[in-house]
């Protein structure tokens, strides 16, 4: 039985970038949401802000790329510049800014965009993610 | 049509402090979340590979315990007249396990006006599972209105 492809802190590249399918919001995401979570949105019409950060990781395993081994999500860095409205059409975008070795794995930051059908951002900010190395399993 | 009181960016005062009522997060939290979301990374959906990790079992996504906390907080306050969240600085510490409960305190640390209608008011807060070991914290900066005279 063989193991599906990932990537190891070792074959990650600084400067690599992907963009996302792009998914339509509609009010069923924004009523599944607020209730799986309690987070409503500031008024009718809009969506969460914190949807749109949650849709940003979500449609990243749909780039088809073997994922990151992330041992953990260690933090997040967010601006958020304009409403996501229900309707709006958005993808995500991101580039490894970062990554920085240590003993037993590395930390690896991205920069990740929320951007709607006509291109404008509506967020974007910084993840860091502790990242497995290939070296640490064998 | 007057609507339930909200607190406007005049009424907050820095040094207050809020704290939410728990919320145990199930199982299928995790699941619904992962369908909303689209975020079926293994740590949070493979039952089994979770067996071989260092946690054990699967953990909660760390944007599904943000989410939370932002909802639980909302619960037990007066709300702010807030026109949305303009930032985050978030750190996720320990996970979510299923079966933990958390909760929020959270305190004003700053307030600045940024326009004649509107201010931001930036909130730490301290997200703790049941033995009152953090498991999320940060600051959230949240767009308030000022009152109209």
């Amino acid at each position: 039985m063989s193991s599906p492809a990932v990537t190891y802190f070792e074959d990650v590249e600084v400067g690599s970038r992907h963009e996302t399918p792009a998914m339509t919001v509609t009010q069923a995401h924004v009523n599944m949401y607020a209730g799986v979570t309690g987070d409503h949105a500031p008024e009718a019409g809009l969506a969460p802000p914190l949807f749109a950060l949650c849709l940003s990781t979500g449609l990243g395993w749909r780039i088809a790329r073997p994922p990151l081994v992330v041992i953990a999500f260690m933090g997040i860095d967010w601006k958020i510049e304009r409403p996501l409205r229900v309707g709006d059409t958005v993808r995500s975008r991101s580039q490894t800014m970062v990554k920085r070795s240590m003993r037993e794995a590395g930390v690896v930051v991205e920069e990740h965009q929320i951007v709607d059908q006509g291109g404008d951002v509506l967020q974007h900010g910084r993840f860091t993610f502790l990242v497995a190395k290939k070296e640490a399993l064998t | 049509m007057t609507g339930p009181p909200r607190r406007y960016f005049e009424e907050i005062e820095v040094g207050e402090t809020y704290e939410s009522p728990g919320r145990t997060v199930t199982e299928t939290d995790i699941v619904l979340f992962a369908g909303v979301s689209g975020d079926y990374n293994v740590i949070h959906t493979d039952a089994e590979f979770m067996k071989t990790s260092i946690f054990g079992e699967r953990i909660a996504h760390g944007l599904l315990g943000l989410s939370i906390q932002s909802g639980l907080l909302t619960r037990w306050m007066t709300p702010y007249a807030s026109l949305g969240v303009a930032g985050l600085r978030w750190k996720f510490k320990n996970p979510i396990k299923i079966g933990d409960t958390i909760r929020v305190r959270a305190e004003v640390t700053g307030k600045k006006e940024t326009s004649a209608d509107q201010g931001v008011v930036t909130l730490a807060r301290t997200v703790v599972n049941q033995r009152d070991e953090v498991v999320q914290e940060g600051e959230t900066d949240v767009i308030v209105e000022r009152r109209r005279e």
